[in-house]
């Protein structure tokens, strides 16, 4: 009988790499409460988002590399996540929210909401938990893509997230009634903003996506100044003008030390219900492109299918009412990416604070 | 884990601190990531100010005369303002400023930054 020491499997552990963080995951602190029975192995590896695309790899490099050391019989892996925090926020409400990331686009009718409302709800479907807050105040799309319309209740004065699809969301449209618009000038949207993020019973959230209105202007500056983001995803489709327009909010972004988490490009191609013949309606690849030139992460392609505008409207995102067609897998796999993405940033992020020294 | 954060590949020179410390009521400190220290006077930070009262917000006009100014400017409170400025509480009561790091940075006092201008 051959004893198996801790150490030994630490090393061979030692040898298994995150691709996304490059280190390996002892050193990451992802590996805990190792067991030795006579041949038997347990441990725990801990990722940094249940989201993550390189879960079931890392699962087997570890499993082989450590039934490769003599006397080692059997080995059981238990795979779980603990999403890291970005930074303390300072806001009391927001402290036990772990992320925010903002999805912006250059301009408007690029499928921004569609897209974020897929993203959250995949994260969900992995197991984090997620919120969504809805910061368009022009075309505020989010109840109607989750299905859920009326107005907010507040509970200890705190207003009180809908919750649908395994999220909980928050809406500038809660604000108005029906079909009236938010025609507000800079100081409300301000305020309306603010509220949706400290005044919100968000509670404790894993990932917090908030869907940005097109552009750039008075709630991008709020949430800037307000928080600490944990990063920006930015949307386009191939077009947007040589995605110029999509510079434009990239340079917000930088102006404001955000970190860029990724392009995504929507309405990539359509492919025919007739023949399935692939065409594409907006060129294809435009932002695949830029992303390589100005050195940002891509993180996918979403076709133009009408399968996703019909689940929308019917207040169901398509990765939980058709969660086994393509474009869901094309949506999860995106989102798991994002994640990585997210855990990148929450390892090289430092957060600032003013030290006060008495003299 | 005191990497530099690079926030953004676009803004290669982007410049960030390393660490921000209040001396009492009288300077503000902040270290650089790339090793530069800067220390800045309350008052002087006043008349940096740069907030739509200070500065004509189209011509980029200086509005606020220094001299105007009382004699002794403290700063009260300096805050993180998300990931790219501070805001300074000073004791005349002004406070809506938002001091951008890249400002910051290009209104350094010292003797090797100001010859630059």
């Amino acid at each position: 009988m051959i004893e198996v020491k801790t150490e030994q499997v630490l090393d061979a552990l030692r040898k298994v790499q995150d691709p996304d963080l490059q280190r390996d995951i002892v050193s990451l602190g992802f590996v805990h409460d190792v067991r030795i029975c006579e041949g038997n192995v347990a441990f725990e590896i801990k990722l940094t988002t249940p989201a993550c695309p390189v879960k079931e790899k890392l699962e087997m490099e570890a499993r082989e590399l450590v039934l490769k050391i003599p006397g080692v019989e059997q080995v059981s892996i238990k795979m779980t996540a603990e999403v890291r925090s970005h930074q303390t926020l300072e806001k009391e409400n927001l402290k036990k929210v772990r992320n925010i990331v903002a999805v912006g686009s250059g301009k408007g009718g690029v499928g921004k909401s569609t897209v974020t409302a897929n993203l959250a709800v995949s994260l969900a479907m992995d197991g984090a938990k997620v919120g969504l807050l809805d910061a368009d105040i022009y075309g505020p799309s989010i109840p109607t893509l989750m299905g859920m319309q009326g107005e907010t209740t507040v509970r200890e004065n705190l207003i009180q997230p809908k919750f649908a699809h395994g999220i909980k969301f928050m809406s500038m449209g809660f604000f108005a009634q029906g079909d009236q618009p938010l025609i507000w000038r800079g100081p409300m949207a301000h305020r309306a903003v603010e509220q949706s993020l400290v005044d919100v019973d968000w509670g404790e959230l894993d990932y917090l996506l908030i869907d940005l209105p097109p552009g750039t202007g008075d709630v991008h500056l709020t949430l800037v100044q307000t928080v600490g983001l944990t990063g920006g995803v930015m949307v386009s489709t191939p077009q947007d003008v040589g995605l110029m327009i999509s510079m434009k909010t990239l340079r917000m972004f930088e102006q404001t030390n955000v970190r860029i988490l990724g392009l995504i490009e929507n309405m990539s191609y359509h492919l025919c219900s007739h023949c399935n013949g692939r065409e594409e309606i907006f060129g294809h690849g435009g932002a695949k492109l830029a992303s390589e030139r100005l050195g940002i992460p891509f993180l996918g392609e979403i076709p133009l299918e009408t399968a996703i505008r019909e689940k929308s409207d019917l207040g169901a995102p398509i990765v939980i009412s058709l969660p086994n067609s393509p474009v869901a897998k094309t949506y999860r796999d995106i989102a798991r990416k994002m994640a990585a993405q997210v855990s990148i940033a929450g390892y090289s992020g430092s957060k600032l604070e003013v030290i006060e020294e008495p003299v | 884990m005191s990497q530099p954060y690079q926030a953004n590949p676009l803004s290669e020179n982007f410049p960030l601190p390393r660490e921000l410390r209040k001396l009492g009521r009288k300077e503000l400190k902040i270290t650089w990531q790339d090793g530069h220290l800067s220390v800045y006077g309350f008052r002087y930070l006043r008349t940096q100010c740069q907030c739509a009262f200070c500065v004509e917000e189209i011509t980029g006009r200086k509005l606020l005369v220094d001299s105007c100014l009382p004699e002794v400017l403290e700063g009260m409170g300096v805050s993180v303002v998300g990931q790219y400025a501070l805001r300074i509480d000073f004791s005349d009561g002004h406070n809506s400023g938002i001091y951008a790091y890249k400002h910051l940075r290009k209104a350094c006092p010292c003797e090797l930054c100001r010859p630059a201008k």
